[in-house]
């Protein structure tokens, strides 16, 4: 367990800059997820981490300890690859106890921490087996459990569970989860799909273009998202936005909608032309007349919960959720109300400006 | 659509007939031929006598014929491991390089295995020849004294199978560079992670996955220079062709000095047995290694 720090790291890929003077500190213990579009850098910047990529400028302490010159083996840290990487030739024991020989541990001792890895994940039958008699679930497991033996300072996932099918990423999802409450190890986990962030890390960090877009905690970054692009990159289905002119001061704000529907809100903003964004869980399908209403076009039912895709009279498209027993269909007029607390306002550099 | 089988077999046939009837004629039938005529008393040309298995009783006791083998064995003992280890430590080496520097380095290794045999005849002449060979030059700016390479028994062989390797290692190179690219880098990244020192990732990891290229490499090797011929040949003009006699070129000299083709064709069966017995122990050697995977 061990703090990581990065100050003003960049790195380029011959003229190209990947990473542009990112700083950031992961605290011992935490779980922090790496999450971003291909690539915005997430990758390259978990690798300068493990070693695996050299760090151009800037510094990096693992530990409290300098890292950046160090080769990856002497940063104390344990990577899992998105295609497992593992040693095609050797058993599952030999997989995991190699690196520990490498290090020239003792031979119990060795033992006795792959067979507490494997009770851990579960996997005491595979040891003798080779990765190719692994189905990919259990060869993730086994890249999982060469790491779990080093007792690093810290774990790096890249992109873990994109080669495992959908129910099997879900399972894996929990028990990763779990790993970490019981062994409270820092963990850095990199990934593009926004609900393993959501589910698994303490704080976010988001990229884009080389460069942190935000850090928070899960529900900071949904709630309050610093940008439009964080905005748009964090939920599913992902916020609505619509042209919106603010005008008035104090409380008689009102933003204008392409339709001419007029919403009040709250916020700190001097009036001029915004991106008004809302999620579909603050749209609200109601009986009567409300903020505005516009034309179902497709329906689509969920069971716990309908999204209605809508368009207003200015051609706008717009998300709405709403309950699992909805009677909306498509070709339906239907009444909204916009939920004002929950309304985010995005001038032209992307930034967020948010309701109170 | 309903598949008529009989004109379908029809066409196959029509298609493989050209082969099988090519292959009959110029495969199939000298090797049954070759076999006949080895117990035959036959000269070059024609057939002769039926002798039984005379020619085959004679060679236990035929000196050449032993010269012979134990010099090809020798030849292949100089140059299959050592050939191949060469090839190995240079596609190692060219692998660490990238972009075009890479392909110039593996062009200029590659380059030798192009040249045709009297080519490199003439090359290595030029450099070891006893009169006005580039190296017995150095000898004497060394203040050593000159030695015959190719006129000496000692050095016959060696030097030999030193060109061969030189020659015929750019193929082996590119196997193995093939070989080392289908590793994934991953696998490296990994071992680096692990603190795997360079010799243990060669020994742990390079060397078990690359096995299966270095067995095909033997074997390719193995093969090619138990039929050494062209290079022992062109050597020997003007030395010792009886002392550095090879398999082949001992066939060579019974057909086509002495005009006898059954004897010939007897010292010809027994190199194809030979190199049919030990490609299939190199095969059962592969398999093992693959199950110990």
């Amino acid at each position: 367990m061990s703090d990581i720090a990065l100050n003003s790291v960049t790195k380029s890929f011959g003229g190209v800059k990947v990473i542009d003077r990112i700083s950031l500190e992961v605290k011992s213990g935490e779980f922090v997820v790496f999450l971003g579009p291909s690539g915005s850098g997430k990758s390259t910047l978990l690798r300068m981490i493990a070693g695996l990529e050299t760090i151009d400028e800037g510094t990096l302490t693992i530990g409290g300890k300098r890292s950046e010159h160090l080769a990856p083996g002497q940063r104390d840290v344990a990577m899992v690859f998105q295609n497992y990487a593992l040693y095609p030739h050797m058993t599952v024991r030999d997989n995991m106890a190699f690196g520990l020989r490498n290090i020239r541990m003792d031979k119990d001792k060795i033992e006795e921490r792959v067979q507490t890895a494997a009770r851990i994940l579960e996997m005491d039958a595979l040891l003798d087996r080779r990765p190719a008699q692994l189905s990919g679930g259990q060869r993730q497991r086994v890249a999982i459990g060469r790491a779990i033996v080093k007792e690093p300072a810290a774990f790096l996932f890249d992109e873990p569970l994109s080669n495992l099918d959908a129910a099997l990423r879900v399972r894996t999802r929990v028990e990763l989860a779990e790993l970490h409450q019981n062994m409270k190890s820092t963990m850095i986990y990199v990934t593009h799909d926004q609900t393993e962030a959501m589910t698994l890390a303490d704080r976010i960090v988001i990229l884009n273009n080389c460069r942190i877009e935000q850090i928070g905690s899960p529900m900071e970054v949904y709630l309050k998202p610093a940008s439009r692009f964080v905005a748009a990159f964090v939920g599913s289905p992902g916020m609505n936005f619509l042209k919106a002119d603010l005008s008035g001061r104090g409380a008689e704000q009102v933003s204008t909608l392409g339709n001419g529907a007029r919403i009040a809100l709250q916020v700190d903003l001097p009036p001029g032309a915004y991106e008004l964004g809302i999620r579909p869980e603050a749209i609200q399908v109601t009986p009567s007349p409300a903020d505005t209403s516009g034309k179902a076009t497709v329906v689509e039912r969920l069971g716990d919960r309908t999204l209605v895709h809508l368009h207003l009279d200015d051609g706008t498209e717009l998300i709405a959720l709403d309950g699992g027993l909805s009677e909306v269909r498509p070709g339906d007029t239907v009444h909204l109300k916009f939920d004002t607390s929950q309304l985010h306002l995005f001038d032209d550099d992307g930034m967020a400006h948010h309701a109170r | 659509m309903l598949r008529n089988t009989k004109k379908e077999w029809l066409i196959a046939y029509i298609l493989v007939a050209p082969f099988v009837a090519i292959y009959g004629l110029i495969f199939v039938y000298p090797t049954v031929d070759m076999f006949i005529l080895s117990f035959q008393d036959a000269p070059l040309i024609g057939t002769g006598d039926f002798v039984g298995t005379e020619n085959y009783e004679r060679l236990p006791r035929d000196r050449r014929f032993n010269t012979a083998f134990w010099n090809t064995a020798y030849f292949v003992a100089l140059t299959v491991i050592p050939g191949t280890l060469v090839a190995l430590a240079i596609s190692l080496g060219v692998t660490r390089l990238s972009g075009r520097l890479q392909s110039l380095v593996l062009a200029l290794f590659f380059l030798p295995y192009i040249l045709p045999v009297s080519v490199v005849f003439r090359i290595w002449d030029w450099t070891m020849n006893f009169q006005f060979g580039i190296a017995m030059h150095l000898l004497d700016a060394l203040g050593l004294e000159r030695v015959p390479v190719f006129q000496t028994s000692t050095f016959f062989m060696p030097a030999v199978a030193f060109v061969t390797i030189w020659w015929t290692c750019g193929f082996s190179v590119l196997l193995f560079l093939a070989g080392l690219r289908a590793i994934p880098q991953e696998i490296y990244e990994a071992a680096s992670l692990d603190n795997t020192s360079r010799w243990r990732t060669f020994r742990h990891l390079t060397w078990p996955l690359l096995w299966p290229i270095t067995a095909l490499v033997l074997t390719i090797q193995l093969i090619l220079q138990l039929k050494i011929f062209d290079q022992v040949y062109l050597f020997s003009q003007g030395g010792r062709p009886n002392d550095n006699l090879v398999m082949v070129y001992y066939i060579f000299q019974r057909a086509f000095v002495n005009n006898q083709g059954g004897r010939a064709a007897a010292i010809a069966v027994v190199l194809f047995i030979m190199v049919i017995i030990i490609a299939a122990l190199n095969f059962q050697l592969m398999r093992l290694s693959e199950r110990n995977k």
